[in-house]
């Protein structure tokens, strides 16, 4: 056995790197998180910890009176359930509407259904703005302005673009042949769809409840248009609405925000693998 | 010169042992071919070689240099990928040329030298294309002028010709073995498929759960292979094993028995069970008087040039395969007669080793 | 067979397409109705005023504003969250421990809404007590009393930063994806060629993610054209407009000043520009997909 002519290093030589973009991640991270964990820190302090300048500090002790005083607001009570809802109808009705499209667009195509897919998809992608008079004008017609019911008509069909896309896209992967022997044991459409391309899609029901519970729960604009009595407004727009009212009370305002962001905190953190593939899957497909 | 020597290399995944201290060298120049069933560590191995993997333990010595912690890219090795992993955004020309761009070679030197490389590939007229505009086969030279436009020492073939249909397959074989002539470089080759491995190899590789199980010239191999597992694994139809054994026979010299049959193996061998081995070329159609055993024969497959037959005996559970000159006739049913060449007996042992 | 397929999928379709032509087709064909008239939004009636709202536009210096403000915004758009998150997509895809976490942490401002980042960040731009006001003083030892969002040269860039604070995570998480669809063997044959890693960057992962590149910015540029919330909640367009976006302007027009007609014809505009955008992107998708796919 010849020996190595150079001298073998004893052991792979030490790669610096990861360490270092580790360290960088961790400053970003801690970047990223500074305003959220402003807000949370602000939460836990009384006023007057606050009113000595020390918003971003670490509180001196935990004060959970700001929590208490939102939660015994009648009014947050009466935004919260508004929200519910308007949120839980509108995101089933969105994804049923879009399951119905997605199926005949995967499964029973036909002359012209992709130019149609193609313009309802697009929908999703324009501002909100260009629909905003029209919609106003009629709701205002049908005597429906100041109820919950705008909201919940139009995040429904604000809803059917991207739900029929994913639809369309998930149910495509299922097999033909699983309809055809459906069809053949003589189940009809409607029981294709409803026993073998629903069950099978439960991964793309979930990611579609997150999205649209998320985006519906967060909105600004529509309510912001529809309702105008305290009776009728939902949470984001009760958030701004209470800023009068706790004008320098900073940690009932921040005990505020961090509640109504808490069930889309929740959806987040428990179906988040959920929600990153619904937002790709939407984004990249498109 | 590069000669490539592997000295009780072994690579661990977690629990799982791919390679188990393998010794290997490798002579300048030589086309090696490493063949194995699927997950047999062959292609583990060649990657360890290329500095993909880091091995656990031992060493690798590339031209009698010490490799085993050298970046894959100063190893004097190229790689051929069995996906052939062209970029999809460059140009055949682009393709070939990315290694000396990274070198920052010069512009004009790359143009000349990419030139010259696809000249020897006869692929001049696709240096403008795009891998998907590119056949299999096409691609196949595009992934072996990146290869040896960097002029490597060791060139290392993973599986490079699975992917292409049957015939292209046995164009691009012959290709291959033309660019071994005429390059002066050590070769390794991974495959699964025997053909590949028989006709471009000097020395072939058998490769079983992570450790050789036999290194020798691929005649040698096929004539007198160590174990049953490579008497199994190369050779196709595989060799019929018989459960056999060994007795007493004339001049103190031992027979092999299966079933009535009783063959003279023509030396000494300790009494026991073994397997007994026989190719199915080394069976053939007997006159009534010189046969050793009939078989019923079960299936005939006529492929033109020879036919296989597989026959039923009292011997063996497994059908017993042979080949005999497509002109005979031999029908499905019929019990036909059937002599053993008595040149090519093999025996093995319990353990599986020749005997 | 056929004639139960016809019957299907007009079962089938009827109500999606129902839904979605009344509340979202109607309204769009009539916002182009309505820029033809000077509609207020109380009285029922309205007269046709012919192409007066759009020739307003030409002269509305505050639309002009507005959309120099939105084109801003997209270039920022096209910057900021992209290559933010195509930075930290290439750095959590280098195998560091905790990626999982690091990749929720980037991405968590996703979820909140528009109206909670807003007031995240009114705080982190407060003039006294700023965190930003605050940490800068430390660097800089002086006494920094600079607010951001009431002075209309910073009040448009700072919505911007907090906007794409929020946004830099959607793209990340298209960038890993799109990360995720390089073969492993490219990335080998690099190794073997001895591609730095700056020139495996530059020369194979980023042409790679074309596609993924596309998306992100069309995203970036279609989501900014969307900006209205979080300015509505951070300076409302203020101070003196000069935060004002295409966006925020229709609303001010229609619902604050009730020239519905007008809005009307600015949403046209806003209409026409996404169309534009989006008939870019979908033939860049198709190109990228014939390059790639």
């Amino acid at each position: 056995m010849a020996d190595a002519a150079v001298l073998p290093p004893a052991r792979p030589p030490f790669n610096p790197w990861p360490a270092v973009i580790f360290v960088a991640l961790i400053v970003l991270a801690l970047l990223f998180l500074a305003p959220t964990a402003g807000v949370l820190l602000s939460s836990v302090k009384t006023t007057r910890e606050i009113a000595l300048g020390a918003l971003w500090s670490i509180p001196a002790e935990l004060y959970l009176g700001n929590y208490a005083e939102v939660l015994a607001n009648p009014a947050v009570h009466r935004y919260l359930l508004n929200t519910v809802l308007v949120s839980a109808p509108a995101t089933v009705a969105s994804i049923a509407l879009g399951a119905l499209a997605g199926y005949v667009f995967a499964k029973l195509p036909f002359r012209g259904s992709n130019l149609l897919f193609l313009v309802i998809v697009s929908g999703m992608f324009f501002p909100p703005q260009v629909i905003l008079i029209p919609l106003f004008r009629l709701f205002n017609a049908m005597n429906l302005i100041d109820t919950l019911w705008p909201l919940i008509v139009i995040h429904t069909a604000m809803g059917i673009p991207i739900c029929t896309l994913l639809m369309r896209n998930f149910f495509a992967t299922v097999p033909n042949a699983l309809r055809e022997a459906a069809i053949l044991e003589g189940a009809n459409e409607w029981q294709v769809l409803i026993r073998v391309a629903l069950p099978l899609s439960l991964p793309a029901l979930a990611v579609l409840a997150t999205l649209q519970f998320t985006w519906i729960w967060n909105d600004f604009l529509w309510p912001l248009i529809f309702t105008q009595s305290d009776e009728k407004r939902t949470i984001m727009l009760g958030i701004v609405n209470l800023r009068g009212q706790y004008s320098v009370a900073w940690g009932v305002q921040g005990a505020l925000s961090l509640i109504a962001s808490l069930p889309t905190l929740v959806v987040f953190l428990f179906f988040q693998r959920y929600f990153i593939k619904g937002m790709t899957m939407g984004a990249v497909k498109g | 010169m590069a000669r490539l020597v592997l000295e009780d290399v072994t690579k661990r995944f977690g629990a799982v042992i791919a390679v188990d201290a393998v010794d290997l060298q490798i002579e300048h120049g030589e086309f090696v071919v490493f063949v194995g069933p699927s997950g047999c560590g062959k292609s583990t191995m060649l990657r360890t070689i290329s500095g993909l993997e880091s091995v656990s333990a031992g060493r690798i010595l590339i031209g009698d240099r010490d490799v085993t912690h050298v970046a894959p890219s100063r190893r004097g090795v190229a790689m051929v990928f069995q996906s052939y992993a062209l970029f999809p955004h460059m140009t055949t020309a682009e393709n070939i040329g990315f290694g000396l761009r990274l070198a920052r070679v010069p512009k004009d030197e790359i143009a000349r030298r990419v030139t010259d490389v696809a000249k020897t590939l006869q692929i001049e007229a696709l240096l403008d294309r795009y891998p998907r505009q590119l056949s299999g086969g096409q691609r196949q030279r595009v992934a072996i002028g990146r290869s040896i436009i960097r002029d490597p020492e060791v060139f290392l073939f993973d599986e490079p010709l699975s992917n292409l249909d049957a015939a292209l397959r046995v164009r691009m074989r012959l290709e291959i073995a033309r660019l071994r002539d005429r390059l002066d470089a050590t070769m390794v080759y991974v495959t699964h498929d025997q053909t590949e491995a028989m006709t471009l190899a000097d020395r072939i590789v058998v490769f079983n759960q992570g450790h050789i199980e036999q290194i020798g010239a691929p005649v040698e191999l096929y004539d007198a292979p160590a174990n049953l597992f490579v008497a199994g694994f190369i050779g196709a139809p595989a060799m019929n094993f018989i459960p056999a054994e060994i007795e007493a026979g004339e001049n103190g010299k031992a027979n092999v028995r299966f079933g009535a049959v009783s063959l003279p193996i023509g030396r000494e061998a300790a009494e026991g069970k073994v397997t007994f081995g026989v190719r199915p070329e080394h069976l053939s159609v007997a006159a009534e008087s010189e046969h050793d055993f009939l078989g019923r024969v079960e299936i005939v497959e006529k492929l033109g040039a020879e036919s296989l037959v597989y026959l039923q005996t009292g011997f063996s559970k497994a059908p017993i395969t042979m080949r005999i000159p497509p002109e005979l006739s031999v029908h499905a049913g019929e019990e036909i007669p059937v002599r053993v060449g008595r040149k090519r007996l093999h025996l093995f042992d319990a353990e599986g080793r020749v005997i | 067979m056929e004639g139960d397929k016809r019957f299907w999928r007009a079962v089938l379709l009827a109500l999606p397409l129902a839904v979605f032509a009344v509340f979202v087709i109607w309204p769009l064909a009539s916002s182009f109705y309505y820029s033809f008239t000077n509609w207020n939004g109380f009285n029922p009636d309205y007269d046709y005023v012919g192409l007066d709202n759009f020739q307003k536009i030409y002269t509305d210096k505050l639309f002009y504003q507005a959309a120099i403000n939105t084109a801003l915004w997209m270039i920022a758009a096209i910057l900021l969250p992209t290559a933010l998150g195509l930075g930290l997509a290439l750095l959590i895809d280098s195998s560091v421990p905790g990626s999982a976490a690091f990749k929720s942490i980037f991405y968590l401002p996703i979820c909140l809404s528009a109206v909670v980042v807003g007031q995240i960040w009114v705080w982190i731009y407060q003039p006294d007590w700023g965190l930003l006001n605050t940490v800068l003083e430390a660097m800089s030892g002086e006494r920094l009393r600079y607010a951001w969002l009431a002075k209309p040269d910073t009040a448009l860039w700072s919505v911007i930063v907090a906007w794409s604070w929020q946004q830099t995570g959607l793209s990340m998480v298209i960038f890993l994806a799109g990360l995720t669809t390089i073969p492993e063997d490219l990335l080998e044959v690099c190794e073997i060629e001895g591609a730095t890693t700056a020139q495996r960057i530059r020369m194979v992962v980023i042409p790679l993610l074309t596609p993924a590149t596309v998306v992100v910015i069309a995203l970036s540029v279609i989501n900014s054209l969307k900006g209205f919330d979080i300015l509505y909640i951070m300076t409302g367009g203020g101070p003196f407009n000069s935060s004002d976006t295409l966006a925020m302007h229709m609303y001010n027009e229609s619902f604050k000043k009730y020239l519905m007609g007008y809005g009307s014809a600015i949403s046209v505009v806003l209409f026409l520009i996404a169309l534009t955008i989006i008939r870019v992107y979908f033939r860049q998708l198709r190109k990228v997909d014939e390059l790639y796919g």
